[in-house]
């Protein structure tokens, strides 16, 4: 009797101590889940769960491969191959993205968003009071530290997401990284599902708090390579339900604003630029494809809008025929790894080879200085690069089209 | 007794004397063999003499002359009808044609080159002068950029500068934040945040 108490207790001991230990090892990654509370979340699963980091490259040839490891095998690029748990996560994590896009578009809140982020620039902070109604239109009016604000109108335009979270920036994510559920927290006083993104290589690269019964998008964190937070952007006051009376008409309305024609494919709208001597990249540092992109008419001529990004991190960038203006009210000069660039904010703006660039950019730092450095600048060109050039223009000379 | 051997052909061209020439007429004198070979000799001799002075030597010749052209100049008082010393001229051939006109395309071609490197060199510098000088439109571009990317606009200083500018001119817009709410607001964050 007291030989199977014996072997029972050291069966129990074999058991649970390597458990505890990794879920101790698990918790000394965590960077904000200390404060989750132990509320149930009646909104989510009860699969969800810690688990180890969610990458584990492996040469094992499994099954078990999420659709960003099937892009990768596809693209070329090495392999990552997921874990059961990790893959499972994987899934689940992406279904609450995907229902959070959804409710940010038909949920109606109103509250005031937070936004803090580095630049090139700097830290710049942002309040936004936000009405939006479900399915409808929505109302914004940013204002930064400095300046008078900025508001605009969506006309029930989509996507009209909440922090980036729209059905084509949750695609793109899972594309791009891995999304996990880590359980539950509090944001703006609110129960919340938390959910990290991670590189393949196994670093943080942003986290969201959804609520926990709308699944509206209440926070979100974006942390470059080195784990250092690039932005926090949070709902410091909402209200998710019944709206207040609608604010006064924005200054701003995007059914009265210049319409922008939608590229069908983007990656034809490139290689017909590219024809006419706009050498664009379909990647943006190497890491942010072109998704999406369209054109409008302005005074100017006609601007080209080319969306890149990666799910999490978003760069526009506007191109169109010209020089810069002498003066620009609002820009300042500024040396960008060596290149003479204008910056207002997010912004940067410069010219090259005819074409005058702005780019806002969503993105860290680092990530936004290489963007700029792919890209054609105001430097006198080369030998070569002047003949190319010119080559282009004669080239635009004989066949406009 | 020898017979004569080498020495019959210097006896009949003359060119024995003294005591060989006494020996040779001694031997051919009483050898009938040596006699039938001189014989034969000085025939041969004769023959070959007589072949220096053919009549149609001179039509062969003004024949061949006649075949190079016209222009070919002929001493005539040159003896037996020789040609002149004078290099005949050279005319151009075939040859001398074809290279000619490769000469003509290969410049050609590099006159074509030279011109449109020297145009796409001209070109491919600074813009031209009917560039339009843009400043770029923040406040569509901020706007679209949320649009796109499903998050609240930037009010970047210039996008905002060019809304307050519109809104001086009659929108009469009154959209002013200060620092000092955005601050409270972030106090206010900072403390929901877990």
């Amino acid at each position: 009797m007291r030989c199977r108490l014996g072997l029972l207790v050291s069966a129990a001991v074999t058991v649970t101590i390597p458990g505890v230990l990794a879920v101790l090892a698990i918790l000394g990654h965590e960077h904000a889940v200390a404060g989750a509370d132990a509320m149930t979340v009646t909104a989510l699963s009860e699969d969800s769960t810690l688990g180890p980091l969610p990458t584990a490259p492996t040469r094992t040839d499994t099954a078990v491969r999420n659709s960003v490891a099937e892009v990768q095998r596809t693209s070329g690029e090495p392999v990552t191959v997921l874990s059961d748990v990790a893959a499972n996560q994987q899934a689940f994590a992406m279904s609450l993205l995907g229902k959070a896009a959804a409710a940010g578009q038909e949920t109606s809140y109103q509250g005031v968003e937070l936004t803090t982020q580095s630049g090139v620039d700097g830290t710049v902070t942002m309040v936004s009071q936000v009405w939006h109604q479900g399915g409808g239109l929505t109302l914004v009016r940013t204002s930064s530290g400095a300046t008078s604000a900025v508001s605009y109108e969506s006309g029930g335009q989509s996507p009209v997401g909440v922090f980036g979270v729209t059905k084509a920036m949750v695609a793109l994510l899972g594309q791009h990284y891995v999304a996990v559920y880590r359980g539950t927290g509090a944001a703006d006083g609110r129960v919340a599902a938390i959910i990290e993104v991670y590189r393949f290589d196994g670093t943080l690269a942003g986290r969201f708090w959804l609520d926990s019964r709308t699944l509206v998008p209440l926070r979100r964190e974006v942390f470059d390579t080195s784990d250092k937070l690039v932005s926090d952007d949070a709902f410091v006051k909402v209200q998710i339900g019944a709206l207040a009376g609608r604010p006064a008409a924005a200054a701003v309305s995007a059914a009265s604003g210049p319409a922008w024609v939608t590229a069908s494919s983007p990656g034809a709208l490139l290689t017909s630029l590219a024809g006419q001597g706009w050498r664009l990249p379909a990647t943006l540092s190497g890491s942010l494809p072109l998704y999406a992109a369209s054109w409008s008419g302005t005074g100017t001529g006609q601007v080209t809008d080319l969306e890149y990004s990666d799910g999490l991190n978003v760069i526009s960038l506007f191109v169109q025929r010209g020089m810069l203006a002498p003066s620009m009210p609002g820009w300042r000069p500024m040396s960008l790894d060596g290149r003479r660039v204008y910056v207002s904010g997010h912004s940067v703006a410069w010219a090259g080879h005819g074409l005058v660039y702005t780019m806002i950019a969503d993105a860290p730092p680092a990530t936004v200085m290489a963007a700029v450095a792919g890209l054609p600048d105001s430097d006198q060109p080369g030998l070569v690069g002047r003949l190319r050039h010119g080559l282009d223009r004669l080239a635009h000379l004989v066949d406009p089209f | 007794m020898s017979h004569l051997g080498n020495l019959i052909s210097a006896l009949i061209d003359g060119e024995l004397g003294g005591v060989e020439l006494d020996r040779a007429t001694a031997h051919l004198a009483g050898c009938a063999a040596c006699q039938t070979e001189a014989a034969q000799l000085r025939e041969l001799k004769r023959e070959l003499r007589t072949l220096g002075d053919l009549d149609g030597a001179d039509e062969v010749t003004s024949r061949l002359l006649a075949m190079v052209g016209p222009g070919c100049p002929v001493t005539a008082g040159a003896p037996g009808g020789l040609v002149a010393a004078r290099p005949l001229e050279r005319r151009p051939g075939r040859r001398a044609r074809r290279r000619r006109g490769r000469y003509a395309m290969w410049g050609a071609m590099s006159l074509v080159v030279v011109g449109v490197g020297a145009a796409a060199f001209g070109m491919g510098g600074t813009p031209s002068g009917n560039e339009p000088q843009i400043t770029p439109q923040l406040e569509v571009f901020d706007v679209q950029h949320a649009i796109t990317s499903g998050d609240v606009p930037f009010a970047d200083p210039a996008a905002t500068r060019a809304k307050g500018a519109k809104g001086a001119k009659g929108a009469g817009k009154a959209v002013v934040k200060g620092p000092a709410s955005a601050s409270l607001l972030r106090a206010g964050a900072e403390a929901a945040r877990p």
